[in-house]
């Protein structure tokens, strides 16, 4: 499918396979284009061009398809409703009616026991991220759509979040999950897709993706950074250069890199600091999405 | 069908929850007791209305003065304060992304918000009605009513003819309030929903005041709110009132289908 915003062309021909059960996260850059799929995948946005085929069905254009929930963005709800209020609407627009007891059980189950007669106005924005998910799990959905989950939550809330999203998948559901933080990506997520200028970059399995992976970069201030670059000469698995803000952008796997440290005391320079500037996997999105510098 | 009577049902809710919404209702029922208070409390009349030379004579001319002074100005403003915002509502809370990942289409959230829009104006209208309608007879009694060609109208008549002249104007009300929900879904903006049509109905008034634009003056909505003067001759005639009806229906369709055609078309990218 193609959609084009003006002359930016936002998507083009995206193809994702997402095994059911799993968590498959989604990433990218800012502009790559992973709001537009999953707000084409939800209905709200038309494809210009192509199909979009959820579950094994063609979604029709402005229509939430079948067995798919979620949110997008930020959740958002009527302030001025309580939580449970919001949740009986959506439940209506679903042809469903939802109990007090089954309310309260997704309430309690998203970490806001006790909260569903509280106006939403006074929710926390870590709190409407919660009631989204509450939301779309009303819905009892195949594929669960989240965009950003953990945003504005605080580091037990992002805990509790990856936990109850990795629960949702042992369930049998299957997840997209969008997310721009690698390390929640690698907690959560079994596969990966990257899009990068509205296109797939990569797509497969996260252990392939490691595979691919080069090693972290760090960068390196020591007291003579013309001796510490002489000293990575010829030394297998570590690869040293100018860092762009000074001293030495060095790349290697934590034994090479306790190895040349070892090296640099041996000659007689002093590392002053040295600092992990990316993870590997990281190493290979910026890379994959030409973002690499 | 279903989805469209859940989210009508839940439209209403909102609606009452709203403090706006209070007290348009409010104004509606207390407004005309204060117009007849004010009446008692001096000699002069309203002289230049229609009826308003009666106003002491006979509760029932309150009524039809309050319906020629709010048709003439507040009319388009107090049903848009409703229908001008209830879509663009959605955008100032970026909430049609949660609605529009139902199951309900959107066919039916046109329907639910298009029908509590037009519920809406036919209860402020009902109560503004029979609120003058009581103010009128309670405090000023409900002697007979001098109709426009001299002859007296009994109270029972006239209530009913009353109330029907209330009724007459709906059609053109529903016209505006399509209008509103029109200019609601188009601009995405609440203020502008509200505003546009209220400046339509002023210019459309002007205009009607306008000598030499006669065929135009009666494709106005405005004009609309002045059909019900045939129920007060000694001739009763009715056709203005059919025109009315018309014209009425065709603005709300016209207004309805673009509107749905703009939500239905529409690429939700933000919020």
């Amino acid at each position: 499918m193609v959609k084009r915003f003006g002359a930016v062309r936002a998507l083009d021909t995206v193809e994702l396979r997402v095994t059911p059960g799993t968590v498959h996260g989604l990433l990218g850059p800012n502009g790559a284009g992973k709001t537009t799929l999953l707000r084409m995948l939800l209905g709200l946005v038309r494809p210009d061009s192509g199909t979009v085929r959820v579950l094994g069905e063609r979604v029709v254009p402005h229509r939430a398809p079948t067995g798919v929930a979620g949110f997008v963005e930020s959740p958002r709800f009527y302030p001025y409703l309580s939580a449970q209020a919001n949740l009986d609407l959506l439940a209506g627009l679903d042809g469903r009616h939802a109990s007090v007891d089954t309310v309260d059980e997704l309430l309690a189950r998203v970490g806001l026991a006790g909260r569903g007669a509280d106006q939403v106005s006074g929710f926390s924005f870590g709190m409407r991220q919660r009631l989204g998910l509450a939301a779309a799990l009303l819905r009892e959905p195949r594929l669960l759509i989240l965009d950003e989950p953990a945003n504005g939550l605080d580091p037990a809330g992002m805990r509790d979040m990856r936990a109850l999203v990795r629960e949702l998948a042992e369930d049998g559901r299957t997840v997209l999950l969008s997310s721009h933080l690698m390390a929640e990506v690698e907690q959560v997520c079994q596969d990966v897709t990257i899009l990068s200028a509205g296109s797939v970059a990569y797509h497969g399995t996260l252990d392939a993706l490691r595979d691919r992976a080069p090693a972290p970069a760090h960068h390196l201030r020591t007291s003579d950074d013309a001796a510490a670059g002489a000293a990575a000469r010829g030394r297998v698995g570590i690869e040293v250069e100018p860092h762009r803000h000074g001293g030495l952008a060095v790349r290697a796997e934590t034994a090479d890199l306790d190895d040349y440290l070892l090296a640099l005391a041996g000659a007689g320079v002093t590392v002053r600091a040295l600092a992990q500037t990316s993870t590997s996997l990281e190493q290979l999105f910026l890379a994959a999405t030409g973002e690499d510098g | 069908m279903r989805y469209a009577l859940t989210l009508y049902r839940w439209e209403l809710e909102k609606l009452t929850a709203q403090w706006r919404v209070r007290a348009v209702f409010g104004v509606a029922v207390l407004a005309p007791w204060l117009f007849v208070a004010a009446l008692r409390l001096q000699d002069a009349v309203p002289a230049d209305t229609l009826f308003g030379r009666w106003v002491h004579l006979t509760g029932f001319a309150t009524p039809l003065v309050v319906l020629v002074f709010t048709t003439q100005y507040a009319l388009p403003l107090l049903i848009s304060l409703v229908a001008g915002d209830i879509f663009a509502a959605e955008d100032r809370y970026g909430t049609w992304k949660t609605l529009l990942t139902r199951s309900a289409g959107r066919g039916a959230v046109f329907a639910g918000k298009a029908l509590a829009a037009g519920t809406y104006t036919v209860v402020f209208v009902g109560l503004l009605a029979c609120s003058s309608l009581a103010a009128g007879v309670v405090v000023l009694g409900h002697q007979p009513l001098v109709g426009l060609s001299g002859t007296l109208i009994g109270g029972g008549a006239a209530t009913g003819l009353v109330l029907a002249a209330w009724a007459s104007v709906l059609p053109a009300a529903l016209g505006f309030a399509a209008l509103a929900m029109l200019c609601s879904i188009a601009t995405r903006n609440g203020p502008a929903g509200i505003i546009i049509p209220t400046m339509v109905g002023l210019l459309m008034q002007l205009a009607s005041f306008v000598n030499g634009v006669d065929p135009l003056r009666h494709l106005l909505l405005t004009a609309n709110f002045e059909a019900w003067h045939g129920f007060f001759t000694a001739d009763r005639y009715y056709q203005p009132l059919v025109t009315s009806a018309v014209l009425s229906a065709m603005y709300l369709m016209s207004c309805l289908g673009i509107g749905y055609l703009l939500l239905h078309r529409r690429d939700f990218t933000e919020g």
